[in-house]
């Protein structure tokens, strides 16, 4: 008989073998309602653990941000308000209901955002370079052409404006929040002569870890300048990055962005993606190498990881691993990774989507009977965590779960990335094991 | 500019308030969004979540959802959790997305509980409202729904308004038991915070009610019109700062900002100052002193303490950095949790 009150899985033979065809209900997210817990905080409200559409809005230099929504939209921005970062930046409008009805709001934005600008100044003796317009579910239900309110509040204010779509209801549309804010904020970019020794890095709003191997391997092929926009310290740098040559696209949600630039700033883009697997990470590489016409040689970063795999998993072989989805990887390729690596991966809390499933179909020859959860299906409430024990879990998420075993979270701001990324990770399970 | 914000940030509005009032209870609570204010909800205005999690679950509403109206989608996916729990039943919260699309709550009611088999109760939230409209509609759906007439059990107590967003505290309800015992109630039922569904089934029979906050006053009303059942407001508790400030403070000129019925009954505690109370919340004339003021805007509040001359301003210390220092004598902090999402260290006994 069907314990009604269990947790619902499937393994990842199973999977394997359904298809993503025949993904079952539970793991799409559109037929049932989500589960709010903890570790679906970061699906629920992006912002509340690292990075949403607010703070990433904010990635310009000297920009500061007008929320034009509801009370309640603005309501976890008070925790960000409290960052020292944040605390003179972030302005709302607050809409009533008769505004969220008629749309009378979109008049006072243009006085708003002079207000606000001329308040900033005051207060802190710097003009803001942008004023970034936050908007949410509401305008977009109204239909709402922001566009042309920004254009029309830049005019107003005398410095430039622009949209942030919050459109939640558009999570899973063709243009996402995260996807629409990333193209967002490199928009005030305009075509400036090209530096063939210039590149930009595209994907996160913090930098790589320092010592990622990425900038050594970019600097030996004669590039000068690596981009990040995190990095830039004021607006004249941030405009700098229209000189690129090209852009290296490290998360697949800056692909929007990239095409944006590329129309009209004609610069190319090329898109790499993080993994933990050693013979992929150099493989990648490779490509990326021959992609640009030249050598690259990363046979020392590649033998400094390879030892450190080796020391690690001759020690930890064997070791039961969870791993969650609110961490700085890709939950399915880093199972992967550590499967090979010769651990024991018990559970996965993710999203499974058609991407994954190559991954998903690996797994399944190695690990067949790995267990594939999601965070935000209902019956996530009955999870039982002495069901199956483990020896580490790896992201937030997943030490939710298993809250007396060792957790790696694995989700700092600052982006691990290549063979030092998958150091940092063994280092860190290393030192919790 | 009414509602243009430069130095606060919005308080807690009126879903997370209803949220509040149902959280204890052993509902299945499905906030009607796309996700963000499920988040916000839980993740920031519910302090009893982290440590201890419950069947809260967001609507997960995308685009076409809203546009074609398709709350049949709705049932089918709340069906799915109560076929698969215990609840006593389940409560559907508004934000803006339905209030832009001008959901049928009471459509919305005889289809899930005509499809799920347990009683529904709507809160029409917009979240253009503060937390405590939202606390207000879910004691009166709660009683409306669910209270039984039943007769009057001596020694019996009700205590309305006591939530997190309140009194800042997630063990609130056992201070107040506490006290309340101490004068001589033999049973102590705090609605909405560590009781569930039966205490409201029970709320007729408590002999006497009381008020904590603002938003137990419209229920509190309610009880007694409908049940005859009395009422007493008061709240006995207030942050260890404020409550040991107030000793020092007679024959000073003093500002307390927070919810109406705590600052009251501090200001009561001060018989020797010269006391204003101020709310940007709920304010009821009944309590009301001459100089007494509901704050509308940020400007009003800033104007309020760089004009008004006071020796002390008990208040949220978030709110400090919207005044200048030199407009008033000192800050004590009273922390409010709907405005600044900060628990008291130590709530005491007035």
């Amino acid at each position: 008989m069907e314990n009604k009150q269990a947790a619902y899985y499937i393994t990842a033979a199973e999977l394997s073998e359904l298809g993503f065809e025949r993904l079952p209900s539970e793991l799409k997210s559109k037929d049932h309602l989500i589960y709010s817990s903890p570790a679906a905080l970061s699906f629920n409200s992006p912002g509340a653990q690292g990075f949403g559409v607010k703070r990433a809005g904010l990635a310009v230099p000297g920009s500061v941000m007008l929320l034009v929504a509801p009370a309640c939209c603005g309501r976890n921005t008070t925790m960000l308000a409290e960052l020292g970062a944040y605390a003179d930046r972030f302005y709302y409008l607050l809409q009533d209901d008769t505004d969220i009805i008629t749309g009378r709001h979109l008049n006072r934005i243009s006085k708003a955002v002079a207000e606000v600008a001329d308040f900033h100044e005051e207060s802190t003796g710097t003009r803001p370079s942008c004023v970034m317009i936050c908007i949410t579910c509401v305008d977009a239900l109204l239909g709402t052409d922001m566009e042309r309110v920004c254009r029309k509040a830049s005019e107003h204010a005398g410095l430039p404006v622009l949209p942030c779509y919050m459109y939640a209801l558009e999570r899973e549309g063709r243009v996402p929040p995260m996807t629409a804010v990333r193209k967002t904020v490199y928009s005030l970019l305009e075509p400036r002569a090209k530096k063939s020794t210039t590149v930009n890095l595209l994907g996160h709003f913090a930098p790589l870890r320092d010592d990622s191997e990425i900038y050594e391997l970019l600097r030996s092929i004669g590039i000068k300048k690596i981009n990040e926009i995190s990095r830039c310290a004021d607006f004249d740098e941030y405009l700098g990055m229209a000189e690129a040559n090209f852009n290296i696209i490290l998360n697949p949600e800056s692909r929007h962005a990239a095409e944006d630039i590329a129309s009209r700033l004609q610069i190319p883009s090329i898109e790499i993606t993080r993994m933990y697997r050693l013979d992929k990470i150099r493989r990648q590489y490779e490509l990326f190498a021959g992609a640009l016409g030249v050598e690259m040689d990363d046979s020392a970063f590649y033998s400094e990881a390879e030892k450190r795999v080796k020391e690690f998993s001759s020690k930890h072989a064997g070791k039961r691993v969870a791993i969650g989805e609110c961490l700085n990887a890709d939950s399915f390729e880093l199972a992967l990774a550590l499967t090979e690596y010769g651990l024991k991966v018990t559970e996965i809390y993710g999203t499974v989507s058609q991407e994954r499933m190559a991954y998903i179909k690996r797994l399944a020859a190695v690990s067949p009977d790995t267990r594939i959860y999601t965070n935000l299906e209902p019956s996530m409430l009955y999870y039982d965590s002495g069901e199956l024990e483990c020896d580490l879990t790896i992201g937030i998420d997943a030490g939710y779960y298993h809250p007396d075993a060792p957790n790696v979270p694995w989700n700092l701001e600052i982006q691990p990335w290549g063979y030092r990324g998958l150091i940092g990770l063994i280092d860190e399970m290393e030192g919790v094991l | 500019m009414k509602g243009l914000l430069k130095v606060m940030s919005p308080f807690a509005p009126d879903q997370s308030g209803a949220a509040s009032v149902f959280y204890d209870m052993n509902a299945i609570t499905v906030i009607c969004d796309a996700g963000g204010c499920t988040g916000n909800v839980c993740g920031f205005d519910e302090p009893r979540w982290h440590g201890n999690a419950r069947p809260i679950f967001s609507a997960g509403l995308r685009d076409m959802d809203a546009i074609l109206g398709r709350d049949d989608r709705l049932v089918d996916k709340l069906k799915k959790v109560s076929d698969k729990t215990d609840a006593d039943f389940a409560a559907i919260i508004g934000t803006p997305v339905p209030a832009v699309i001008a959901t049928d709550y009471r459509a919305l009611k005889r289809m899930a509980e005509k499809r799920c088999g347990i009683p529904v109760v709507t809160c029409e939230c917009t979240g253009t409202n503060l937390y405590d409209e939202g606390e207000e509609l879910a004691y009166m759906e709660l009683f409306r729904s669910f209270t039984e007439e039943i007769p009057v059990r001596k020694g019996r107590l009700g205590i309305i308004g006591a939530t997190p967003l309140n009194l800042s505290d997630i063990s609130a309800d056992r201070l107040l038991r506490s006290h309340y015992e101490k004068e001589g109630y033999s049973e102590v039922m705090c609605y909405g915070m560590g009781e569930g569904l039966e205490s409201i089934r029970q709320a007729a029979s408590a002999e006497l009610n009381i008020v904590v906050s603002p938003s137990g006053l419209a229920p509190a009303r309610w009880l007694e019109k409908k049940y005859g059942t009395p009422y007493r407001i008061e709240c006995p508790l207030a942050g260890e700062e404020a409550a040991e400030a107030k000793e020092r403070l007679d024959g000073r000129k003093v500002l307390i900002v927070h919810n109406q019925v705590l600052a009251c009954s501090l200001r009561d505690r001060m018989p020797e100052s010269e006391v204003t109370v101020a709310s940007f919340f709920k304010m009821d004339r009944s309590l009301m002193r001459e100089g007494d003021v509901r704050v509308e805007t940020e400007d009003q509040f800033m104007r309020l303490v760089a004009e008004g001359g006071y020796d002390a301003v008990i208040c949220d210390e978030l709110l400090r950095r919207a005044v200048k220092k030199d407009a008033y004598g000192e800050w004590i902090n009273a922390r409010h949790f709907a405005v600044s999402g900060n628990l008291e260290e130590r709530l005491c006994e007035l």
